[in-house]
């Protein structure tokens, strides 16, 4: 049978193919992807669209979690130290209604009592990151502000809102508790509580002085609950930054398998393209000078 | 008993044979590397025997021609798959352009504009009162706007480029058909005539087969020759007449190819670079833009809706954040977006300015599904798989044809093409007769300088 005698384009497209093969191999070597673009494996490169979204939405997250976790830490080592403060103000309320104190002694604890009001206020003012903690969702202005024609002497100037940031796909944290429901709600006033205090003190009443100090105590007790709030933010958020961890090791993973490759095979596979490339060289140039005409010596 | 003439005669006779063929032999050596070139083999014939009283003389022998040694049949599978191959070729080049867009590779492509926006609410949700990160949702729905809009012009450039294929390969086309018309009027007088036309037969094959890379034809061999039409029927070479395709522009702003009766083709065009031209320009890249400007829509109705819900820094109720055209076909290529303060986003859901509560709401637009049944991401993920396996469909069809063309033109090679060493051999056959017939020739001369001598002194 007659054989096709030019072998040129057979050894050619041999030659093409093994270097294509070769750019292949060394494309996935040098970059660590399988899939550069979508022909490369479509269905993969479809699921990464999820993937590089997913991704960027878990690192925002983790990156929500350490922001929340801050104003929330913030806002409960405010109220800690409102707590101590009321503490001080209980104390100081039981030993102004002892009926033998002297006035001057009362007049001295109403100084401390409004030292601690105003420190108290001040808390209750608290700015992280330039927006007042404890104002709702009205939060760029300061919630308390002194009133003389409001009976515990402030106006609030917030509201009753609450802000949900979102630290998982399913998952939103209170980040903040109204200082209408800490400091100033209808059962319990601390801020007017510490006020007639001040004033019960001051005009040595001591009925009032016990009834103040009994507000007050309660609304120790209110604070110390609403504390819990935060509490359980921050044991949530922790909780999720395990979470959030382990999912981006899981995305990270995903992506390797969608699209990475595994860098054994990579390089077995380059080593491999790197033979058949040089011996379809090398088959090329033994094969084409080879003819009858070589081998016919010629004329004399 | 036959004369010595007679023998001369049959001598010149293989001489001018031989020669004929030593001639055949260094043509096809000097065409070996022709693309095209179809081997010829020299036809010996015995010349009619002479009886005479004397016996039954030979006649010698004549060259009674050159044969092309071709096979018509493999030709015709050859142009198939050869306009097969270049259809699917001429999509292929233009899938592998448009995957680009559709890459997360080098950034910029909707998914990556689609997360950056998702992570830019969401951080705004933290920190709902910064204008910073209220900057940085306007500055990511920026991107994802023009993420789409380069996306769309990345395709409607690439329809733009197979319609001016379109015009280039039809001038194309009709160039060939002319030389192909006049080719076929030289083959068939030569016939006529009793000539193997080998040579133009050769350059005719060579043309048609540039023909069928450029448009997928069919053709039939009549007593009036070839004819050459479209794979729809539509003329384009009859004999030696050849007709001409026309383009118009159409309804949609595209070149519509007219045949010579003025009647739109277009659609009926299949294989070649034209029939691969025109797949890509009408079927498959309308249906991606398509899938692009709903996607387009159904998210700016979706975010804009959820902008409405809430209210910006200033207390108001919020506008619209991305505009679009009201044309659905325009979509994707005008989307934009349509605040530039950034207080405007709406992530209030009471009217105070730190509240985040709509942010949940615009977030959602992201998850929940569109009209369409799709999330955005998961739309934009299917057109993804779409690109990525139209291209790699072509790419792998392109890569079996060129594997059935490569067998198909191995069996061609074995029939038609020049092998060097079967024409060394033929050399050396054709030398070794010319010698034998030169040496009848001298043999004569020698015999009849004997015979003319004959009873002279000189002698032998």
């Amino acid at each position: 049978m007659r054989i096709n005698p030019n072998m040129v384009p057979d050894m050619l497209s041999a030659i093409q193919q093994s270097q294509s093969t070769l750019q292949t191999a060394l494309q996935q070597v040098s970059t660590g992807k399988s899939v550069i673009v979508p022909s490369d494996n479509p269905s993969a490169s479809a699921d990464m669209v999820q993937n590089t979204i997913e991704t960027a939405d878990v690192d925002q997250y983790t990156q929500n979690v350490s922001s929340v976790l801050s104003t929330v830490q913030t806002a409960d080592s405010a109220l800690s130290s409102v707590v101590s403060s009321l503490t001080q103000a209980v104390s100081l309320g039981i030993e102004g209604a002892n009926g033998s104190d002297s006035a001057s002694n009362q007049q001295a604890i109403a100084t401390q009592v409004k030292g601690i009001l105003s420190s108290v206020v001040s808390q209750a003012n608290l700015s992280y990151q330039g927006s007042y903690v404890f104002g709702g969702t009205a939060s760029t202005q300061p919630p308390y502000t002194a009133d003389s024609t409001s009976p515990s002497g402030y106006t609030y100037n917030g509201n009753n809102g609450v802000n949900s940031v979102p630290v998982g796909d399913h998952m939103s944290v209170q980040v903040n508790v109204p200082g209408s429901q800490i400091f100033s709600n209808s059962s319990t006033d601390v801020l007017g509580s510490l006020s007639s205090l001040v004033t019960a003190l001051q005009s040595g009443n001591t009925a009032a002085i016990s009834t103040a100090t009994t507000n007050i105590s309660a609304a120790l007790n209110y604070v110390s609950q609403q504390r819990v709030i935060y509490g359980n933010t921050e044991s949530q958020l922790n909780a999720q930054t395990t979470y959030l961890q382990q999912d981006t090791v899981n995305l990270a993973s995903q992506a390797t398998s969608l699209v990475g490759v595994d860098m054994a095979t990579a390089a077995t596979n380059l080593t491999q393209a790197e033979t058949a490339n040089s011996a379809a060289l090398a088959a090329a140039s033994k094969v084409v000078p080879l003819t009858l005409l070589s081998y016919l010596s010629t004329p004399s | 008993m036959s004369s010595i003439n007679a023998s001369l005669s049959i001598g010149m006779q293989a001489l001018e044979a031989t020669q004929g063929a030593l001639s055949a032999t260094s043509n096809n050596i000097a065409n070996a590397d022709t693309p095209g070139y179809t081997r010829e083999v020299a036809q010996f014939s015995e010349n009619q025997e002479s009886v005479s009283s004397s016996g039954v003389n030979g006649g010698g022998v004549t060259l009674s021609g050159l044969q092309s040694v071709r096979d018509e049949l493999l030709n015709l599978q050859i142009q198939q798959q050869t306009s097969l191959q270049s259809s699917v070729d001429t999509q292929s080049s233009t899938l592998q352009q448009l995957q680009s867009y559709f890459s997360s590779t080098g950034g910029g492509d909707i998914a990556t504009a689609l997360s950056s926006f998702s992570t830019n609410l969401s951080q705004l949700s933290a920190t709902p009162a910064d204008s910073g990160a209220r900057q940085g949702v306007l500055s990511s729905a920026q991107d994802l706007a023009n993420a789409f809009n380069n996306t769309s012009s990345g395709l409607t450039s690439a329809q733009s480029d197979a319609d001016g294929q379109v015009t280039q390969t039809v001038a194309q086309i009709n160039t060939l058909t002319s030389q192909i018309a006049q080719l076929n009027g030289q083959l068939s007088q030569m016939t006529a005539t009793g000539e193997d036309g080998g040579t133009v037969q050769d350059q005719r094959d060579e043309l048609v087969q540039q023909l069928s890379t450029l448009t997928g034809v069919a053709i039939t061999q009549s007593s009036s020759g070839e004819t050459i039409t479209t794979g729809n029927g539509s003329p384009l070479v009859m004999g030696n007449q050849s007709f001409t395709l026309q383009t118009a522009t159409g309804t949609n702003g595209m070149q519509q190819v007219l045949n010579s009766t003025g009647a739109n083709i277009t659609s009926s065009l299949q294989g070649g670079q034209l029939g691969g031209a025109i797949q890509i320009r009408d079927q498959v890249i309308p249906g991606f833009l398509s899938q692009l400007n709903t996607l387009a829509s159904q998210l700016t109705a979706s975010v804009n809706a959820a902008q409405a819900k809430g209210f910006d820094s200033n207390g108001n109720a919020g506008q619209d954040l991305f505009s679009i055209s009201t044309n659905p076909s325009n979509a994707a290529a005008t989307m934009s977006v349509a605040l530039t303060n950034p207080a405007l986003v709406a992530a209030s859901s009471d009217g105070s300015a730190g509240s985040n509560g709509n942010l949940a709401n615009l977030s959602a637009t992201l998850t929940n599904s569109l009209p369409s049944g799709q999330t955005p991401a998961a739309a934009f993920a299917s057109l993804v798989f779409q690109v990525g396996n139209s291209a790699s469909n072509a790419t792998a069809q392109s890569t079996a044809i060129g594997l059935n063309l490569q067998q198909l033109t191995d069996q061609q090679g074995s029939i038609s093409a020049v092998n060097t060493n079967e024409e060394a051999t033929n050399l050396m056959r054709y030398q070794t007769a010319y010698e034998a017939a030169a040496r009848i020739i001298s043999t004569i001369q020698q015999l009849s300088t004997v015979t003319l001598n004959m009873g002279t002194s000189g002698g032998y």
